[in-house]
């Protein structure tokens, strides 16, 4: 992996993290990314902690460095604690995650396979956890964090090492509008 | 009753996970309406990534996103048959970008600096960072597709026992 940004950003600070990240070099789709990540968090049809529980398990599998480190104020807010953050790692099924919270990684676990696709059993749990709506909503909320987390690897200069645990508010990457 | 979902009508399946969903569906037209990457490349970006993933139906999905029919039947052919990288057809610029496809879909930390470096060689610093989202959005749509088909035949198989 290269040890420096294959693509630097626009040289802003619009207070954006998206704006003023390589994305920014693109402006036919990161106004659109920025309002996504709002709509991700703030329209969700599932609860923020069910949210970053998707988000961590596709960070940790992509390893992308930045996304572990950070932590959503939002989903803090709705209970998603440390030690909760801890367990959506190999033993999941073992922890005392909720069988919501398992369902939900289970089909972020079908989602991110090579190749992806839910096996009977996982289907079985997710359709029994949540409903249509949701899981339509869960998808939409897996490909944006897994398509800007392999954005961040693909662009390089990750660090190596893991990165302090960091609360981020959702208006610094979704915008302040709708 | 809508067809089995594909990354091209998934949108139709996601509309019900609200403002978000819609949000996406505007990015993924975004990505056939830009002048960084030839969408008939993109699209053999999408092929590049069926195959991958042994996907038979998105392989003969049509992508009706592309205004003029897309890439040439024979170069989607040879993308298929994972024939494309090395064929003299290819035009210049095109190579690099579906070599960077693969490593991207193997593994985002696994692509060297000399295939970056060409596709930004061929298509600016620009192009590189509109190519990144958007093999993210593909893959992304394609593995989408490939859960809610899986999801349909567990709730058709269940209604089948049920029935019986």
């Amino acid at each position: 992996m290269s040890n420096s940004p294959r693509a630097a950003g626009p040289g802003t600070n619009t207070g954006n993290v998206i704006r003023d990240s390589m994305m920014g070099l693109v402006p036919e789709t990161v106004e659109e990314i920025i309002r996504l990540n709002g709509h991700v968090w703030r329209d969700s049809l599932v609860s923020a902690s069910i949210l970053e529980t998707l988000r961590l398990r596709n960070a940790r599998t992509v390893n992308c460095v930045f996304c572990k480190s950070v932590r959503y104020d939002v989903a803090r807010a709705d209970g998603l604690t440390e030690d909760k953050a801890d367990m959506i790692s190999d033993g999941y099924e073992a922890s005392s995650l909720a069988p919501r919270e398992k369902a939900a990684i289970a089909l972020a676990d079908a989602y991110l396979g090579f190749p992806a696709g839910i096996s009977e059993d996982a289907a079985r749990r997710v359709t029994d956890a949540f409903d249509d709506d949701e899981i339509a909503s869960m998808m939409v909320s897996l490909m944006t964090f897994n398509f800007t987390s392999r954005a961040a690897v693909s662009n390089g200069g990750m660090p190596e090492g893991p990165l302090p645990i960091t609360e981020v508010s959702v208006i610094i990457s979704g915008g302040t509008h709708n | 009753m809508l067809d089995e979902a594909t990354s091209i009508n998934l949108d139709e399946h996601l509309a019900r996970g609200g403002p978000a969903a819609q949000s996406f569906a505007r990015l993924w037209r975004q990505l056939w309406a830009q002048d960084h990457i030839p969408p008939e490349l993109l699209e053999l970006c999408r092929l590049t990534f069926a195959r991958l993933h042994g996907d038979e139906v998105e392989m003969r999905t049509v992508n009706t996103f592309i205004e003029n029919g897309g890439p040439k039947a024979a170069l989607r052919q040879l993308v298929r048959d994972d024939r494309a990288l090395y064929d003299p057809t290819l035009p210049a610029g095109w190579r690099p970008v579906l070599l960077f496809a693969e490593y991207y879909w193997t593994d985002a930390q696994s692509i060297p600096d000399d295939v970056a470096d060409a596709v930004k060689d061929h298509h600016g610093e620009a192009g590189l960072v509109l190519l990144i989202e958007a093999l993210g959005c593909i893959d992304g749509r394609i593995r989408s597709a490939r859960c809610l088909r899986d999801l349909s035949d567990f709730r058709a198989a269940q209604e089948f026992a049920h029935v019986e």
